[in-house]
This record gives structure tokens, sequence and C-alpha cells, in this order.
């Protein structure tokens, strides 16, 4: 019996097909969500600048910056927040807080902190949720529908876990997401984000993926709006550094003491 | 023979993997292409806010009033300074300033004159933190709660402080307004927060203001410091997501113990209630004591509405909930009850007094003092409204605001009704349209109010 060279090739090839095959297999849902969370946040206290664009066919309309200050909660595992409104003027020193299981949004001007739902809208095409820093995993339960070669947004081929996400909590922005995850580097590249309806509401590519904190991590999220597709927004964040947060700043009470300096 | 199994292994592993073969992605097409630098960051985060605005309002008045009143401007032209600003003073101590100098002329004014310029003094204090989470501040403190958009029974520091608004919106209104003077502690800790404020008496308390008595820079503590006052407000997480908010009131008048609630039910709503039980005189009956105290109504003055005798435990209540829809809009329905707020009987005697034609003048401005006091100290008039309010961020895709609201008096159906647009030109300017209006029966709660409808024109300038 002779092997040809041609055999040799179809072999590697179906070697390297299940070798794939049996990574991808190896990594259940909620370890892929996990390990993504991971690659997305940084594990210490951190803070970073949110810069929001907003376009409408393609022409930038408006800016928004934010600052946004995150630890995570050991009990739940969920990451709290606390964001300030840094630009433009009109909205500078108005905040969001995620605590616990609420979102308060505090108005220095009204010195009134009052309670808002995941999907009231932040900015553009951004709610409050797409802006925040989240662990997938603490909010949402997720199941692996298989693997899949999709485009990154910018146009490469990247082989993905596919998986949908089903909102576990009231915290989560969205009733179901549809999320795309680079097998290996377990970087996000896409998500789908659906109302209660099962309407598409937003897709969601990420990219400039940079060495932040130690990890490299997607710095870019472009947003389209899947209902009126003439609009997107991208979220730009910046200025990455750890940063000792005390527990008390997640108290809505402490909204108006945020340190500004 | 191997060849074909071979391929026919491989393309069952092809298919048990489920690597399908990439797909256009048309959403990569909508992908802004001038996107992919970071952008110029602008903007700081002290959360200073200074701007510049002109407002021009036209009122409508009407003239066949059931019970005549202090006639009121159709026209009014406001140039007005907004600042807000806070400075670190060393590690431990902030200072905070809330202020708004108005330059106004209207038709019921005479021009030059000391009432055209008034200045607000909102906020100015000095904050110290006298341990890890534990703050002391001293000052003009703007002291805000409640968790209802529409109406606030336990923001007990609301009473007289509106001066001179622009729209009657109550998220604007809680903006427009005056501090009051006292010492703040407040101790945060990981599962909720102590609050103890004391609000001294500085000034005798001064009566209501019209609109053409206004004074120019005083900071107007005859109205925000005339009563020693204190308050204990306390936040508790009971749970992941439950955190009730008790407070604890006291004044000459007597003790109000309230409490606020609000819960987040899936993505999109949030329900509240807000409830403050006191054992007071009726609303009429502390209007008329106010007036005569202050000699705005003369000692002998009759009870005009009459008022119940005496105290009893009086219950204040708004009960809401908010809802985001999926286009964005945020939709608020509250349920008001203001149990020491005018009865229908209240109500048919105050219009069949007002309107008998013996009544002499100064019965009928009794009569209106008793709402005009409702207005200053914030308090619901009446006994059930429901509120309904709209806000619509980037309306139509554009940079375009747009809310509403609607308050309906749930005796007589009548109300008040207010939609606003505000177009952002650029991240500095800002072009604003409001119109506002009141509707029902001449007999009715706001039927009978002196203003038909106004229309605000507005241009701010922020720096």
């Amino acid at each position: 019996m002779t092997i040809t060279f041609r055999d040799w090739l179809l072999w590697a090839a179906l070697g390297g097909v299940l070798l794939a095959c049996a990574q991808a297999r190896a990594a259940t849902a909620p370890e892929i969500i996990a390990r993504t969370d991971q690659v997305r946040n940084p594990q210490q206290p951190f803070h970073s600048t949110v810069t929001l664009v907003e376009y409408v066919s393609g022409r930038e309309r408006d800016q928004d910056t934010l600052t946004v200050f995150a630890k995570m909660d050991p009990g739940t595992h969920q990451f709290r927040n606390l964001v300030q409104y840094a630009a433009p003027r009109r909205d500078a020193g108005k905040r969001v807080l995620l605590g616990g299981g609420a979102l308060w949004f505090y108005d220095p001007a009204s010195k009134a902190s009052v309670r808002i739902s995941p999907a009231q809208q932040l900015v553009g095409q951004a709610a409050i949720g797409d802006v925040l820093t989240v662990n997938l995993a603490a909010d949402y339960s997720a199941i692996l529908l298989g693997t899949q070669a999709i485009e990154d947004a910018t146009r490469t081929q990247r082989k993905c876990w596919h998986l949908q996400l089903k909102a576990a909590d009231d915290l989560a922005t969205y009733s179901r997401v549809e999320y795309w995850v680079e097998q290996g580097t377990y970087l996000p590249i896409k998500g789908e984000f659906y109302s209660d309806s099962g309407r598409l509401l937003k897709v969601a590519y990420y990219r400039n993926f940079s060495d932040v904190l130690g990890s490299t991590r997607p710095t870019q999220t472009v947003i389209i709006d899947a209902v009126d597709k003439s609009l997107a927004t991208v979220a730009t964040s910046t200025d990455y550094g750890y940063q000792d947060i005390p527990d008390t700043w997640f108290q809505r009470d402490y909204l108006p003491h945020l340190e500004t300096r | 023979m191997r060849q074909g199994v071979g391929r026919a292994l491989l393309l069952l592993a092809l298919a048990w993997s489920g690597l399908a073969v990439a797909q256009e992605d048309a959403n990569l097409a909508l992908i802004p292409p001038d996107s992919q630098s970071p952008p110029k960051l602008r903007g700081s985060r002290s959360g200073q806010n200074i701007y510049l605005e002109n407002a021009l309002t036209a009122a409508s008045l009407r003239d066949d009033l059931p019970v005549p009143a202090q006639p009121s401007y159709d026209w009014q032209e406001r140039l007005l300074l907004d600042v807000r600003d806070a400075w670190e003073v060393g590690r431990t101590t902030r200072l905070v300033l809330s202020d708004r100098l108005n330059l106004r002329a209207e038709s019921d004014l005479s021009f030059p004159g000391h009432e055209n310029v008034v200045n607000d003094l909102r906020e100015a204090y000095a904050e110290w933190r006298l341990a890890e989470q534990t703050y002391l501040a001293l000052g003009r403190i703007n002291l805000k709660s409640g968790s209802a958009l529409g109406y606030n029974p336990t923001d007990y520091f609301k009473a007289r402080t509106v001066s001179e608004p622009l729209s009657a919106d109550p998220s604007v209104l809680r903006e427009d307004r005056l501090g009051t003077v006292m010492l703040r502690l407040q101790h945060i800790w990981r599962g909720g927060s102590l609050t103890l404020a004391f609000a001294p008496r500085l000034r005798r308390q001064s009566p209501i203001y019209s609109n053409t008595e206004l004074p120019s820079f005083d900071p107007a503590l005859g109205r925000t410091n005339s009563d020693d006052r204190f308050l204990l407000r306390s936040t508790i997480d009971l749970s992941r997501d439950l955190s009730p908010e008790v407070l604890v009131y006291h004044d000459s008048h007597g003790t109000r113990v309230g409490a606020n609630l609000s819960l987040t039910l899936g993505q999109s709503v949030v329900a509240y209630v807000e409830e403050s039980v006191a054992r007071r005189r009726d609303l009429i009956g502390e209007a008329l004591d106010f007036g005569r105290a202050t000699g705005a109504l003369p000692a002998g003055a009759p009870d005009e509405p009459p008022a119940a005798p005496g105290k009893s435990l009086e219950n204040e209540l708004a009960v809401g909930a908010s809802y985001t829809t999926a286009s964005r809009i945020t939709w608020n329905l509250e349920y008001h009850l203001n149990q020491a707020g005018f009865t229908s009987q209240d109500w048919n005697r105050w219009f069949a007094t007002g309107t008998d034609p013996g009544t002499p003048p100064a019965l009928a401005n009794e009569l209106w003092y008793t709402r005009a006091y409702a207005v200053d100290q914030q308090e619901q008039s009446t006994e059930q409204a429901a509120f309904v309010r709209a806000d619509w961020t980037d309306a139509f895709g554009l940079n375009l605001e747009l809310s509403g609201f609607v308050n309906v008096d749930l005796r007589d159906g009548s109300g008040q009704a207010q939609a606003e647009a505000d177009y952002y030109l650029s991240n500095a300017w800002t072009l604003g349209l409001l119109a506002a209006g009141d509707f029902g029966s001449p007999r009715s709660d706001f039927g009978s109010l002196p203003t038909s409808y106004s229309v605000l024109v507005s241009v701010r300038r922020y720096f």
C-alpha cells in the first residue's frame, strides 16, 4: 500500500479538523462565556474612559465621553459600575450607578437619584447596559449552538463558537443574545441583541484588540441599530488604569460624593 | 476507494463540527467607514456646568375667569446665567456652588427696576470627609428625596424653594429650586446609608412672593430657613435589588414619616412607591394659618373655604412605573394622593363663594391665596391626580429630545399639559420650544387658572 502526498494532505486536514472540533467541543458554553468575560474585563477594580460617537448614514453626529469605574462583587461575580458623564457640557456631572441589583441615575442639577431600567437609553444606540462593564456569565445562561467561521469588523475570517444567551435576571439588558467568540483566544467578535418579543435590536462588532492591563482585549465596539440601519454608535475605551475602589462607592447615596479629581 | 472514504470522513467531520462556510454579513457594510481611529476626547471629570440662556415666553390669558384673579404677564423675556461647579480643596474638602442670575422683563413689570434682576443662590456649601465615607456638610444645600417623578411626598425640603421656573415639568422644578441652609452629616456603608440634617431658623417666615415683588439679591432665607427642621434618612439594602429609604422629618408643625421603594421588573420597567404620613391640618387650614401669620390675610379673616377643624392623620402617596419602549421612549405613569388636599366639597365651596356676586374682592383674594399657598409649598392642591410623562431622546434619529407630560385632577378631569422639544445644534448650542396649557371647564381645578396656554422659545449656550 502506498500513501500518496495527496492522501497525506487529506488525512492531515482531517486530523486538523478533528483536533479543532475536539478543542471546540471541550469547552462548555458557561466556560466560554466565563473566559470571554475575563478577556473583555480586567479582573481587578479599574477605571476607563469611554467615548461614544454616534453616526447617521456614516456621518458623525454626536460625541459623548464617560468615565467608568468598575469593580467585581466577589459574592455575585458581577461588576458594579459607577459612570460619570464628562462631555458634552450639558450632561457633565450626570452619573449612573449599577450597584447590587439596581441601576440608579443621578442628575446634579436636581440632586435626585432615580432608579432606571436596563433598557433606558444612555446615548445614541448604546443602552446603559452596553457601556457598563458586565460579566455576561452572571446575567445570562448560555448554550453552545456550534462553531462557525464569521468575518469580524475588519472582514477577517475568525473561527468562532456560536452561543445563545438568555437573560437569567432582570439586570440583563437584553432578553436574548447571539454571541460569537473566537476559538482559542476567547475574543468576542460579534453579538446580536434581541428584545423580549424576539425583535433584533442591535448588532455589535468588537474590534481594535489591544494589550490593555496585561491582556489582549477589544477596545472598540461598533453598535449597529438593527431597526434603523442608518444609525450606528462606536464605543471606544481608553485610559485604562487599576484603581482601589471602596465598596461604598456603589451605594446610591455616594453618587453626589464621587471624587472628580 | 480509500480516497473516497477519506473525503467522506472529512465532510462528516466538517458537518459534525458545524464549521459552516462563512457567509456574507450584510451588517458589516453598515460600519461607518471613518470610525476606526479613536476619537479625540473632550470634557472633564469635574462636572462643571455653565450656560447662558435666553427665553421668550408668550402667554394667553383667560378673560372669563369664574373667580377673578390678579392679572399675570402675557409676555416675558429672560436672560439667565446658570452656574454649577464643585472644587476639591485639599484631600478632604469640597466646595459646591449652584447659582442662577436672571435678567427679566415682562408685561407686568416696569423697566428698568430692581425687579428686573433676580439672583437665585441655589447652593453654596462646604463638605468635609471626616472619615472613610463619613461626610459633614455646612451651607445652603439642596437635599432631595423621593422616588416618584410627578409628585414627591417625601421631599420634605421642597416647600417654598421653587423660584421663577421656565417649565412646569416636575423634573425641571427640582432643578430650579433653592437649597436650605443646614448642617448635614452622612455616613455610607456597604449595605446602606444614614443622613442626619438640621436646618435652623434664621429668619422670620416671609410672605408668598408674587411674580412682581421678588427680591433681587436676597438669599430668601425667610422662605427656606424660617423654622428649625430635622431630618433623619436611611437606606438599607434588604436584598440585592431591594433597598427602601425611610425618612423621619420634624418641624414646628409636627413629625412626618415617609418611605420610598422602587423595583426593577424585567429589562424595561421600574415600579416605585413613595408615601408620607403626618398628623397635620388640611391644606386649607395650613394656608389660612400661614396667611394670617405672615400678614397676607387679616387676623380676623374668615375661614374660606372652611378648613377641617384640628389635625388629623393625613396620607400622601405617589405610586407609579416607568416603561422604556424598544424605540427608546420612556413613559412614566403615576397616581398621586394628597389626603390633606381640596376635597370635592372644598372645590364646590371654593367656586360657589368665588362666583357669588356678593363676595367681596378681599374674600376672592383669600380663595386664591389657598391655591397660591399649595403652589408655594409644592404640594398637590387636589386630593387625587394622575400623571403621565414621556421622554424621547434622539427622537427620529436626530439630536432632538422630545418630552411632555399631562397632570390630571381625577375629580373633575381638568389638567395641565406640556410638550417640549430641545434640539442640540452642537455640544454647545441648544434650541428649545415649549408649549404648555391648562384644560378643563371654567369651574374646574385647572380650567379656572388665569393662564390658558403659553409658548416659550429659548436658546442656550454651554461653556
